[in-house]
């Protein structure tokens, strides 16, 4: 009984963190079409804004605020320079995320070294659930991201500015016409997407180890959930990532870590060869 | 024309890219009438709509609205200051309600607005909580025409409103129509029913090859002039 605990438990917490990565990506490339490729170097950025806090004796909360003024400030100045001029050309925005990605990768290696760091839980301990001791911050975690999954759900579906990215997102010319600067909107939500990946690299930087090239890992892990799951839906995300994510944590738990990462990636291709859309899809 | 421009489009031209669709047009709407302008298929009606609203660039050319030069004014801005669209293709938002297409361009989110227009059309209000994309042709058409008529705008442009409508609410549209001109709001409407031109036309202007051929004010002999020179 208390391996079934376990291992749900690990397959909720799995799913929910995939899910926390993959929705700055969701965000930007499933409504925006732009195929972020530096969306994993985001995260880096969060995780290494938990690292600065650190560093400075700061309380870990404020690792917050300072990577969404980082994400937010640099997502602004990459949409504004480089992915306003290549909305609606995917290939060229894969091209040019790549460069920015290898940028922020390097500027991060020369800024903080290449060497492997850690950020220390806030929240150590286990908290007994269910009649086994798990991660205290593990669980605060899964909280705090079902909390953050359900305010974006309610806000998009009901929210004007939710409308007005739904309707931008499928007429930009209607929309326009009947007076939203689909422009601005287009930069909040891109800026809005890279902010949340760095709020998801504070929330797992305790979690994970922190260097300048783990984005690589979360990258291919949100597009193989984008796959799975599809494009432009909430439903897709939550699907999508429990289908990595418990795939992963299942086959990882019966053979190996590599036969975890076989596993995703046979079901990724499978989906792009048999239901290109994905399970939920926007069209 | 009786009242000084809300609209003058002055040597329009332009297109798509390098093409030209549109060869220098100049036509204006006064406040208070509507200027429909007609034409075959094909000979850039919609393309002079676009570049008006501003969903094209011109190549040459101004278009000045209430005596300002919005001629590389964004779309959104030309909404804002005050010039409602309903488009040909790709009328509403497919995968918004009803209530959504009506109402998200505008921070209260009431409907009230559409009161008057709602007892004209009344499959509309029942169908509010419906997906826009579920609606027949002729009723996005509706949604569409109800939208742009609603937005407290001094100039209002229709590309082709009656476009898969039923000839009873054609006529519906002409008399609202007519009462927005009523109150002093300028109507800039591309058409092929000659029926809604003759119903609401103060000038017409008639399309071939991207270039007016053919003006016509007043409503005496509009149809049989239109008519002959589209051969109909």
């Amino acid at each position: 009984m208390d391996l079934v605990v376990t291992y749900g438990l690990n397959f909720a917490y799995s799913t929910a963190t995939l899910g926390l990565i993959v929705l700055g990506l969701a965000v930007v490339f499933g409504l925006l079409g732009v195929m972020n490729m530096a969306h994993g170097e985001f995260v880096m950025l969060g995780a290494y804004s938990a690292l600065t806090v650190q560093q400075a004796g700061l309380p870990f909360l404020l690792a917050i605020p300072l990577a969404l003024i980082v994400c937010g400030a640099l997502g602004w100045l990459m949409e504004w320079s480089v992915i306003r001029h290549l909305y609606r050309r995917p290939f060229d925005t894969f091209l040019a995320t790549w460069g920015i990605a290898i940028l922020m990768r390097k500027g991060v290696e020369v800024t903080f070294g290449r060497e492997y760091q850690s950020v220390d839980q806030s929240l150590p301990g286990t908290v007994s659930l269910l009649g086994i001791d798990y991660p205290a911050y593990r669980l605060v975690l899964m909280a705090v991201i079902v909390v953050m999954f359900a305010a974006l759900f309610v806000w998009y579906q009901r929210s004007n500015t939710g409308a007005r990215i739904k309707a931008m997102v499928q007429n930009p010319d209607l929309a326009a016409a009947v007076g939203i600067n689909t422009a601005r909107l287009s930069r909040a939500t891109f800026v809005t997407g890279v902010a949340i990946a760095g709020l998801a690299g504070v929330l797992l930087a305790p979690l994970v180890r922190v260097e300048p090239y783990m984005g690589l890992d979360y990258l291919l892990s949100s597009f193989f959930i984008l796959v799975v799951g599809g494009l432009g839906t909430i439903e897709g995300l939550i699907t999508g990532s429990s289908i990595i994510g418990g795939a992963d944590v299942i086959i990882s738990a019966i053979f190996d870590k590599t036969a975890g990462y076989l596993g995703v990636l046979a079901i990724s291709i499978l989906f792009l060869w048999l239901r290109p859309d994905g399970i939920f899809s926007r069209r | 024309m009786s009242a000084a421009p809300l609209l003058s489009i002055e040597n329009l031209t332009g297109g798509y890219g390098e093409i030209v669709i549109v060869t220098d047009m100049s036509l204006a709407v006064a406040a208070g009438e509507a200027l429909c302008v007609t034409g075959r298929n094909g000979v850039g009606k919609s393309t002079l709509v676009r570049l008006v609203t501003g969903a094209l660039k011109p190549a040459s050319g101004k278009v000045i609205f209430e005596g300002e030069d919005l001629t590389f004014a964004p779309a959104h801005g030309r909404a804002r200051q005050g010039m409602g669209y309903a488009p040909q293709e790709g009328v509403v938002f497919d995968t918004l309600s009803v209530a959504e297409n009506l109402t998200l361009h505008h921070s209260d989110r009431s409907l009230e607005r559409y009161r008057e227009l709602f007892a004209m059309f009344p499959r509309l209000p029942d169908r509010l909580g419906q997906r826009a994309g579920t609606l027949s042709g002729g009723e996005k058409k509706i949604l569409s025409f109800c939208r742009a008529l609603a937005e407290d705008t001094r100039l209002v442009i229709l590309d082709e409103p009656t476009e898969g409508v039923q000839p009873e609410n054609i006529a519906l549209m002409a008399e609202a129509i007519n009462s927005a001109k009523a109150v002093g709001r300028g109507f800039l409407i591309v058409e092929q029913n000659l029926s809604l031109v003759e119903a609401v036309a103060d000038h017409a202007a008639l399309m071939d090859h991207g270039e007016c051929i053919y003006t016509h004010s007043g409503t005496v002999n509009l149809r049989a002039e239109l008519s002959r020179r589209l051969k109909i």
